[in-house]
């Protein structure tokens, strides 16, 4: 009986061969039982994200951990290269990867998220097709275990690593919650919608989006659930406005102290910020000089996001050691035997 | 042991200190603190008890009992609004200047040692006095929280977010509000403080009398200022500590 783990990610195969791998729900369910009546496979636990597909599985008999990427390929019905394609690990090292993935580790970005509740889902499904047994299920219980304890005994998450996350950290240092706070966006591109985005999943309540162009300024507030302002009326809202995003193609500066001072007064000084993403600039620097404005430009939060990447990479020793010793506790069978 | 029970509060305090600090290096905000400064206080109540017995009236006489009075009010409104605004960071700014306080209050001298027990005691002097320096309490907490606020501001505004410092404090807004709010607090309580001086007997209107009643005239424009009209929160924040110390000051020299 063998634990292993056969798979591919952003690191081992660009994106035109991670699609050819890349599963849909329901051909999740397919593969994993046709798994398990490929010859000598035990258990199975498919995993497919959009940045890796891996596979999980106990051999019994004499297959390895090649006959499984012989039937993965015919599955896929991929001729291509093979080389530097696909990673394995076998046993300790099948667990101890299954962590990394399972706290982040091994993620695109590191620390993110969202890869815990992806591989909990893949287990879940596997699991309701009978396709996971004792080894699967004590490992991939183990796993988990392991998850939450290198998220609340190290910092592999802590920090933002994107811009709009360095906006968001931001402006929860002036503001605290942002629960019921508004925010505006200024020009109606990607980044206006990530970082307005990132704001109303922490809470901000309303967001006003004004375009030169009316019609797409209505596109993105439909899209975001907020409400599109006209270009030439931006400047009445400032007064209820706690968070301003800039981010319009304009060749100078949109934003200039005096629509700031036109609302102070208004405001009752209340505190406002600043994100302006936008190159060339669009927010005057001299608005930050007034006192409650905070200021922040593309260079500040790509350092932020640096920052936290840096502090994170930090952390992986510490994680690696959780790992290490919960496997030598855990006594699981077909890694510790 | 009487005395001992001010090394003790020190000790304590000094320790909520530590630990405090200890977490802003490591970036986060210090729950500990609250609990040693819990201490602390029942430490200067014992304290305190001590030099009531001993005086027959509120221990407000000699620079001993002032500095206890005020470290054991300032302490009793971090309690409060810690917990009021969860602003536990607080403690560790407020503990240097509780344990300063202390500590003065132990250099040999500061307590007069036998002091002579009253026979008769003014009411509302005693009231003018305790909710004095019980005022006193509130608005220096108020003044930590903008030394706070002028820390954390000048990070934010200069770009500076190395070190734990900026993510181990609370947010702009949360000190803002709560400088306001322990301000009013303070002024509140001053307001009892200088309405019980008025009645003390005699009437008249002496020095302390005279700087209590304009520190609270000065505090109260303040406050007028910042809920009717609005203050940038730097105004607020540099007005808050001005008055704070330069009222102190004036007393001190009376």
């Amino acid at each position: 009986m063998k634990l292993v783990c056969i798979g591919l990610n952003h690191e081992t195969a660009p994106v035109e061969v991670r699609e050819k791998f890349a599963l849909s729900e329901q051909g999740l369910d397919r593969e994993t039982k046709e798994l398990l009546e490929a010859d000598d496979i035990g258990e199975g636990v498919v995993l497919s994200t959009c940045n890796r597909t891996e596979y999980y599985a106990v051999i019994n008999g004499n297959g390895d951990v090649k006959t499984l990427e012989e039937w993965i390929c015919a599955q896929r019905k991929f001729v291509g290269n093979l080389e530097g394609l696909f990673y394995y690990h076998e046993a300790r090292g099948a667990a101890e990867h299954l962590c990394r993935v399972a706290s982040g580790m091994n993620s695109m970005v590191l620390g993110e998220t969202e890869i815990f509740g992806q591989v909990k889902k893949a287990y879940q499904r596997s699991l309701e097709q009978g396709a996971t047994k004792i080894v699967l299920n004590k490992l991939f219980q183990r796993a988990f275990a392991v998850g939450k304890k290198v998220r609340t005994q190290t910092g592999i998450q802590e920090g933002a690593t994107s811009v709009a996350g360095a906006s968001v950290e931001l402006a929860e240092k002036v503001f605290g919650r942002l629960n019921g706070s508004t925010v505006m966006v200024i020009g109606a591109g990607e980044m206006s919608r990530q970082t307005a985005q990132a704001l109303q999943s922490r809470g901000a309540s309303s967001v006003l989006v004004t375009n030169r162009s009316f019609d797409r300024a209505v596109d993105l507030a439909e899209e975001i659930g907020g409400t599109a302002v006209p270009f030439d009326g931006w400047e009445d809202e400032l007064e209820h406005v706690d968070v301003v995003i800039a981010a319009t193609g304009a060749p100078h500066f949109v934003v200039k102290p005096r629509h700031i001072e036109a609302v102070r007064r208004k405001r009752k000084f209340r505190p406002l910020i600043m994100v302006d993403i936008a190159v060339p600039r669009d927010i005057d620097p001299k608005v930050g000089e007034i006192e409650e404005v905070y200021l922040y430009d593309i260079d500040t939060l790509q350092e932020m996001a640096d920052q936290a990447r840096k502090r994170r990479e930090k952390q992986l020793l510490l994680c690696e050691d959780i790992i290490r010793e919960e496997i030598d506790k855990a006594r699981l069978p077909a890694v510790n035997d | 042991m009487e005395i001992g029970w001010l090394v003790i509060a020190t000790l304590l305090a000094s320790a909520g200190g530590v630990f405090g600090w200890h977490a802003i290096r490591k970036g986060s905000s210090s729950r500990a603190a609250f609990f040693w400064m819990l201490g602390a206080f029942v430490a200067q109540l014992m304290a305190l008890e001590w030099r009531g017995s001993l005086r027959g009236q509120c221990p407000l006489n000699d620079v001993g009992e002032i500095c206890l009075f005020l470290a054991w009010s300032m302490t009793l409104f971090y309690l409060v609004t810690g917990t009021t605004y969860r602003l536990s960071l607080l403690g560790t700014f407020t503990v240097p200047l509780v344990v300063v306080l202390q500590v003065t209050a132990l250099v040999p001298g500061a307590f007069v040692e036998s002091p002579v027990r009253v026979e008769t005691v003014d009411a509302w002097r005693e009231f003018h006095a305790a909710f004095s320096v019980l005022s006193y309490g509130a608005l220096a907490l108020s003044a930590v929280a903008g030394f706070m606020f002028l820390v954390l501001n000048h990070r934010l505004k200069s770009h500076h977010f190395k070190g734990g410092l900026v993510y181990g404090m609370p947010s702009v807004h949360r000190l803002v509000t709560a400088m306001g709010r322990i301000t009013m607090v303070g002024w509140i309580v001053l307001t009892v403080g200088v309405i019980s001086g008025m009645k003390m007997e005699g009437g008249a209107m002496n020095a302390h009398l005279l700087v209590a009643t304009v520190t609270w005239v000065l505090y109260a424009v303040l406050l007028g200022i910042y809920f009717v009209r609005g203050l940038p929160g730097r105004q607020l924040a540099w007005a808050v500590l001005v008055l704070f110390i330069v009222s102190l000051l004036v007393f001190a020299k009376l």
